[in-house]
């Protein structure tokens, strides 16, 4: 009886904790996946991004904001016929040493909208939308304004200029 | 009284910034020899006897519609990077111009001509500092195309490579020009990484350069005639290695050959600015790098004849025995 009120308890305590990391890597903004459809028109990335929200829309906005984040710390991978493509700020600390300006900048309707394009019609449906445990998980393509989200990460100071220096 | 002391300090902090700009490396987009080469686009010059071919890049300028297309393309977003590139056909055209009006022009009074060495001459030619070798090939799918390209940017004085970009573009029965755009939309960003990362290597360690040394043969000493310093008697190669020493950034330096008669060093790490003659902090290159040591063998003990010559913004030649 012991033992199996002692198995029943570490097994609770194994489930909260698996709960916990689950919830954790959930939290966790790096926690997106991101793909690069194919070459996008000039200045612009062509990406199918994924985002996870207690519904449809919030887990839409979370991956409009994954596909900003990626282009800003993360790069994009590349795929058959498109190159991969590098962050726009590759330092690893800029977001903690910037972090009023990007606390401002991926605020609920803030600046990072104006870079994001969504390609997908309508709400995502089929495959692209998963039900999980708290909320859905959706994936969409967009189409991110990477140079002009480059140049007004230069004119904020936040990124470096190719001819800074010079 | 404070305001104004803080803004004369900006302003002194503003100036500094102005006259401590570093030199902006030029570059230029030059189709690759395999490319020259591939597309018969290459000239034939009798050497001493010796056949040899070499790239013709005015006429591939000319007759490839492809090549400008993609140098249009590459122009346009350096461009938009404030690092505008030089134009290899416009830079061509300006020589064969340059050489029609040097043969025309005479002075006004004495009606004398304008003197050019024969290696001044040679060196008056298309050049840059940071070189962009292009090339790419069109595969035939059936009725579809794709093109593979590749993209180096090559340091013209280290010969280092500073980014390098391969891939292909996706197969389509577009036209070509569509898919040359396409290729240089997808190397772009990862191409200016690499050339930021050089840049930015560049500021934290110095401008990489390469310095040789070389002997006339009516110098009367040798890069192994030996001076007393200090009590001890040391070779002018010696010397000079330790100067090198003391002035690069870190020591950092190679010395590539030493013998009598010659001295190459690669992979000196000069500072991006020094003080000129009037105590200023102003941006160097090779030349300016070396005129302190040119200076120092002009005086006693060496009491040699020094001259210098730059070969761009990152080689320079001494000469000894004469200029």
């Amino acid at each position: 009886m012991i033992a199996l009120t002692l198995l029943m308890t570490f097994s609770a305590v194994s489930a909260s904790a698996q709960n916990k990391d689950r919830r954790k890597s959930f939290q966790s903004w790096d926690n997106y996946e991101i793909t690069t459809e194919k070459v996008g028109v000039d200045g612009t990335k062509f990406v199918k991004v994924w985002g996870f929200g207690k519904n449809v829309d919030a887990a839409t906005m979370a991956a409009k904001e994954n596909a900003v984040h990626a282009c800003i710390f993360r790069g994009l991978p590349g795929s058959a016929t498109a190159m991969s493509t590098p962050p726009i700020c590759p330092n690893p600390d800029t977001l903690a040493s910037h972090e009023d300006y990007f606390k401002n900048f991926f605020a609920p309707g803030g600046p990072y909208l104006a870079y994001v394009s969504m390609t997908t019609d309508g709400v995502p449906s089929g495959t692209d939308r998963r039900k999980v445990k708290g909320g859905y998980k959706v994936g969409i393509y967009v189409q991110v304004m990477y140079d002009n989200l480059k140049r007004k990460l230069e004119a904020d100071g936040i990124a470096r200029k190719l001819s800074s220096g010079f | 009284m404070k305001k104004s002391l803080i803004i004369a300090a900006l302003l002194l902090a503003c100036q500094a910034i102005g006259w401590s700009q570093a030199k902006k490396p030029t570059i230029m987009v030059v189709p690759a020899d395999a490319f020259c080469e591939r597309y018969g686009y290459v000239q034939t010059v009798n050497a001493m006897g010796e056949t040899v071919t070499s790239p013709d890049y005015a006429r591939a300028m000319k007759e490839n519609a492809d090549i400008r297309t993609l140098v249009a393309a590459m122009a346009d977003f350096m461009a938009k990077n404030d690092f505008p590139i030089q134009s290899l056909e416009q830079e061509l055209k300006r020589l064969q111009t340059e050489d029609a009006e040097l043969a025309m022009m005479t002075g006004k009074n004495s009606g004398a001509e304008v003197d050019e060495t024969p290696l001044e001459r040679l060196r008056r030619s298309a050049k840059a500092d940071i070189i962009l070798d292009l090339d790419y090939e069109i595969h035939r799918l059936g009725p579809q195309k794709q093109v593979s390209f590749n993209l180096q940017a090559i340091d013209a004085y280290s010969s280092k490579i500073i980014s390098g970009n391969t891939g292909v573009s996706s197969v389509a029965n577009v036209p070509m020009t569509s898919l040359l755009e396409e290729c240089v939309l997808s190397f772009k960003d990862n191409f200016l990484n690499g050339l930021q990362h050089h840049f930015d290597d560049l500021f934290a360690n110095g401008r990489e350069i390469s310095v040789t040394l070389l002997r006339y043969n009516n110098c009367p000493v040798d890069f192994e005639e030996e001076y007393e310093v200090n009590g001890d008697e040391y070779e002018l190669a010696e010397i000079i290695e330790a100067w090198m020493a003391d002035n690069t950034v870190e020591g950092r330096f190679t010395t590539a050959a030493k013998s009598a008669n010659r001295m190459r060093f690669n992979q000196v790490r000069i500072p991006l600015y020094a003080q000129n003659m009037n105590g200023r902090d102003v941006a160097i290159d090779a030349e300016a790098f070396v005129k302190p040591l040119v200076r120092m063998l002009k005086k006693a003990p060496y009491k040699l004849t020094v001259g210098s010559s730059p070969r761009g913004l990152g080689d320079v030649w001494i000469t000894i025995g004469d200029k």
